[in-house]
């Protein structure tokens, strides 16, 4: 009875606090000695601090909100652009450049803001189906976009009308303890967001969402509105930092909040949340914020070092700091995002620290966990009729019950809108062309990732990867003065072995695929602007520069004299870039379409366990379908530098939208199984067309001639994207229509 | 190691798969001790128990899945020593899973042939593939409208259909039907039961795992009952009665029931249904 009153009474929940935060404690204290040793300038003053927990207090506050939403088994990509449309928004609101309302108004519309954010997010993941990474992926970088198209890249500042509102403005400031508000807050929101999470109805609720949604539904658990609730917070959360962010800078520019999303969520995770669902504590995430942040501080902060210049041959010392050149942080960033992902597993599941402390002792080692069924996968698709109709269909109908009929329509409309829109230019074949140059960008990327996503996997990270391959072939041509053939293996072995780390991670390690290659992501990107730090390469040679030219240009540069007549002029419109595609896009879609390994492909995505026992390798097919889409973009990302003769370190940005798109748009499935490489090329038209067509410069009846920014077509695809998605859940596996034709056809049973 | 009573009929018959002296443990718990089972060709052995009795595991152990402690499996005379599934594969034991473990995206001849699809040189050869999947469904005399028909948007009972052609396609001597009629309707279990009686015909030796007794006595030719990991009885189906068969599971003893003297008479009666929501 004693010992009962003791467990009743004496322990605090284990959702509340544990071994983990004393660990990250610890580590957090020998990493701020380190720094401090390093740079004793920095970092042995209270000031530094001071800072490091100013600066933690903003992704703090997200990382609480951001814990809800993992704990139920969802993601929020989106609190980065959420963090920085909300300072855009409250600045245009409240800037005297801009629309100059009060105070209150500004704010209200950014709370305002942030909760149609959440509530997007929530219903896109809940009521309509959508996987959680791909809505809030698009919504960020929609977010994203507008961030750009709203600021048009310029900074909107407003000190002076700041000072007429202090009482907001000092939030962020240093208050009369000698200590910043901002720290306050943060203090606040983390035990709100803790006793909430761990002691309350709401928190319980979300632990059961989490750890097995069916048994919670049948518990009479309100499951969507859980998640939808979780959804809020977190934006409510992006809201509240980007306000104090907004109070602390009194204006913005158009990187506010870049990359936040990577820090809040490997905040979360290295707090000990488990990207599986149901596991994950409010205190842990908030050291988790606070250990990252000063990753993120150590790594730009630089260390003092000495320097020997030689000055007309006397040698002088000069004082320095070195820096991780830019691309450096967000690669170490996504790095520790993945090490971070695979703490939960491999350490905390297996308790590592416990088993580890036991042996230390000499002690038996306590009883191995109970290890319940907990499935990475995602959901399966279920219940179509769409093939029962393609098989008694005729005809046109028949053409419509194709997966890929949205694609070839949507081509066949868009063209002749474009026709209609300028009926001067559009026709003409260098408009053609130019067209079927971009789209052999997404073309190429979008084979690779049908492979990924007919396995029932997702590649996000191929943008990313492109632009890798690219800078790795350019720095090989120019900076180390390599072959161009030398150099272009370079950049495709670069590009493979990014799709070989995320096979690694995904099938060796058993992470779901969107956080693996959310990590290649930031670390293929960084590493991309890491290689080219500070250099502007261009001027490559010729050679090298021919992958992204035409075929007469070949011959001309070999001094060969084609003949005049069909193959002349074949030769002076076709691109070595178009061919190419052409016959990768061939022979993918002969190996998907008709050989055993496409088979095997399919039976994956459709179902990984059967496909098992059938005997098939289902862990290599993965694999290789991920190193094949690493390796197409590795190709993409060669042309790309090759055509613009320079290598650009936002190349193939936003491109693992279009080529997302273009997968879902041809056919396939997000949830796996389905996609076929003539409709992914058809999808991949589509989104080309769409981005020809948005960037259409059209005259006006009164001669003005109008041109939608780049920023503004990234918003756009984005919310084709989301439709794609949707069409297929709703449409294509859902089957809606017929539904509601079947509840009509009811109806009138009723009636009569 | 006794002659079950009414065995006559097998005798002479050499088993197809003769199982002796298993055991299995996982951990402390022991799932198996000193299981005996004979399966002769062309027989329906029903196999009965509470959760928990090692029916699972005891096939598992069949197919290669796990691995035995000790005892020795014969197939068709010889010892054999499974590593994996596919390895009984070769020799002719199939398994089906209660959810069929079918790919929902793929149709139906690609189903039968998953994961060994034929090939003409590096292609895929579909007009054989559908022509062989077409007749083995012949064969089975099931009502597949089409083998172009995506398994998905197939009923529950036509997809059962489609994973038996599956296993049949492989020319199998011995199938394992872990619960099959878990998931079908009414008519759908009478169909299958149909299907089984078929493949009898044909001469191939079915094992049913399944808690409806009805089930079994309806096809089946004898029934065996493990309990705790032991076979605690044995039965021909035409000389017993489902009740017989329930008082076994619930309270029989190793040694008991096997040999002849009746199970001892259980005080409450157990209805069917009710022990169904029991195990629960």
């Amino acid at each position: 009875m004693v010992e009962r009153a003791a467990i009743l009474k004496g322990r605090p929940p284990s959702q509340f606090v544990g071994g983990w935060e004393a660990g990250l404690i610890g580590l957090m204290a020998l990493l701020y000695i380190a720094g401090a040793l390093i740079n004793p300038a920095f970092f042995g003053t209270t000031d530094a601090l001071h800072a490091l927990l100013r600066d933690s207090a903003r992704y703090g506050v997200m990382a609480v909100g951001m814990t809800f939403v993992i704990v139920n088994k969802d993601i929020d990509l989106s609190v980065g652009s959420t963090f920085g449309l909300v300072g855009v928004a409250f600045s245009i609101v409240f800037s005297p450049t801009h629309y100059d309302y009060s105070l209150a108004a500004a704010l209200l519309f950014c709370v305002f803001l942030g909760m149609v954010i959440g509530l997007i997010n929530g219903v896109l993941v809940t009521f309509l189906r959508v996987p959680a990474f791909i809505a809030t992926l698009t919504i960020l970088l929609i977010g994203r976009g507008m961030v750009l198209g709203l600021t048009g890249g310029k900074t909107i500042a407003y000190p002076a009308k700041a000072a007429d509102y202090a009482w907001f403005f000092h939030l962020s400031e240093t208050n009369a303890f000698g200590f910043n508000n901002q720290i306050v807050i943060f203090l606040v929101i983390a035990v709100l967001g803790a006793i909430v999470l761990a002691k309350t109805r709401w928190g319980y609720e979300t632990f059961a969402t989490g750890g097995n949604e069916q048994a919670a539904i049948y518990a009479g658990i309100p499951t969507r509105w859980v998640r939808i609730r979780a959804y809020l917070m977190s934006s409510l959360c992006a809201t509240l930092a980007g306000l104090m962010a907004i109070a602390q800078d009194k204006g913005v520019t158009s990187q506010f909040g870049l990359s936040a999303e990577l820090i809040v969520i490997a905040s979360v995770i290295i707090g000990g949340a488990s990207i599986l669902g149901g596991r994950g504590r409010v205190i842990g995430s908030c050291l988790g914020a606070v250990l990252t942040v000063l990753i993120n501080k150590v790594l730009r902060e630089g260390w003092p070092t000495t320097r020997v210049i030689k000055v007309d041959g006397v040698d002088i010392t000069v004082n320095a700091t070195s820096q991780l050149p830019a691309g450096a942080v967000p690669a170490f960033l996504g790095l520790i995002l993945v090490v971070a992902v695979l703490i939960e597993p491999y350490i905390i599941r297996r308790q590592v620290p416990a088993r580890l402390w036991a042996w230390l002792r000499g002690k038996a080692p306590p009883p191995p966990p109970e290890s319940g069924g907990i499935a990475i996968e995602g959901a399966q698709t279920r219940g179509t009729m769409a093939s029962d109709k393609a098989l008694t269909a005729k005809g046109f109908g028949k053409f419509l019950a194709r997966r890929d009929a949205l694609a070839i329509v949507l081509v066949a409309a868009l063209w002749f809108m474009g026709l209609y829109l300028r009926p001067d230019y559009w026709w003409n074949l260098p408009n053609t062309f130019a067209i079927l140059l971009n789209f052999t960008e997404v073309a190429l990327l979008t084979i690779g990732l049908t492979y990924v996503i007919a396995c029932g996997d997702i590649d996000l990270s191929v943008g990313a990867v492109l632009a890798l391959a690219g800078s790795t072939a350019a720095y090989c041509v120019k900076a180390l003065g390599m072959d161009p053939m030398a150099a272009v293996a370079m950049g495709m072995l670069a590009g493979t072995s990014a799709g070989a780390v995320n096979g690694l991670l995904t099938v060796g390690f058993g992470l779901p695929s969107f956080i693996a290659t959310l990590g290649m992501y930031y670390i293929a990107r960084g590493l991309a602007s890491w290689v080219v730090a500070g250099q502007q390469l261009t001027g490559f040679p010729e050679r090298f520069n021919l992958f992204g030219r035409k075929i007469a240009d070949i011959f001309a540069t070999y001094g060969i004299e084609l003949p005049l007549g069909t193959l002349r002029a074949f030769a002076e419109v076709v691109s070595v870039q178009t061919l190419w595609t052409v016959l990768v896009a061939v022979i993918a879609g002969i190996i998907l379409g008709y050989m055993p390994f496409g088979q095997r492909v399919y039976a994956t995505g459709g179902n990984l366990r059967a496909a098992a026992y059938a005997g098939i390798n289902t862990g290599r097919v993965r694999f290789m379908s991920m190193v094949f889409a690493g390796l197409c973009a590795a190709m993409a990302g060669i042309i790309n530098v090759a055509y613009f003769r320079s290598f650009n370190p936002v190349a193939g940005q936003f491109r693992e939208l279009d080529a997302i798109a273009s997968v879902i748009i041809g056919g396939g499935s997000i949830f796996g199984g389905y996609g076929t490489i003539i409709g992914s090329l058809a999808g991949a038209a589509v989104i080309t067309l769409v981005r020809a067509l948005l960037q259409l410069n059209i005259i006006t009846a009164d001669g003005r001639s109008i041109v939608l920014p780049q920023h503004w077509v990234n918003v756009f695809i984005g919310l084709i994207l989301i439709a794609a998605v949707l069409i297929d859940i709703w449409l294509r596996q859902a089957n809606i229509f017929a539904r509601v034709r079947g509840l009509l056809a009811k109806g009138r049973l009723w009636a009569r | 190691m006794g002659k079950v009573k009414g065995m006559s009929e097998s005798v002479g018959v050499a088993p197809i798969v003769d199982m002796r002296n298993i055991s299995k443990a996982f951990g402390a718990v022991q799932a198996l001790r000193d299981v005996d089972l004979r399966l002769y060709p062309g027989e329906i052995l029903g196999l009965v128990g509470d959760n928990s009795a090692g029916k699972s595991t005891l096939m598992k152990i069949m197919t290669g899945a796990y691995h035995r402690d000790s005892g020795e499996i014969l197939v068709a005379g010889g010892v054999t020593n499974f590593r994996s599934p596919h390895e009984s594969r070769a020799v002719g034991i199939e398994m089906i899973y209660q959810d069929f473990a079918l790919c929902g995206n793929m149709d139906v001849g690609q189903n039968i042939f998953l994961g060994r699809w034929p090939v003409k040189g590096w292609f895929v050869d579909r007009k054989k593939m559908y022509a062989e999947a077409d007749e083995v469904l012949k064969r089975l005399k099931v009502d597949v409208n089409s083998v172009h028909q995506r398994v998905e948007s197939l009923s529950g009972g036509r997809q059962q259909s489609v994973a038996i052609a599956r296993a049949i396609s492989f020319d199998p001597r011995v199938i394992i039907l872990d619960e099959p009629t878990a998931n079908l309707s009414v008519m759908a279990t009478q169909r299958l039961l149909e299907t089984m009686l078929e493949l009898k015909k044909h001469g191939v030796a079915q094992i049913i795992i399944s808690h409806r007794l009805q089930d079994i006595f309806a096809v089946g030719d004898r029934v065996m009952v493990l309990k705790r990991g032991e076979n605690v009885g044995e039965r021909v189906i035409k000389n017993t009665t489902e009740h017989e068969v329930l008082q076994i599971i619930v309270s029989g003893v190793k040694g008991k029931n096997g040999k002849g003297p009746p199970a001892p008479a259980v005080k409450a009666k157990v209805k069917p249904a009710a022990k169904r929501v029991a195990k629960k």
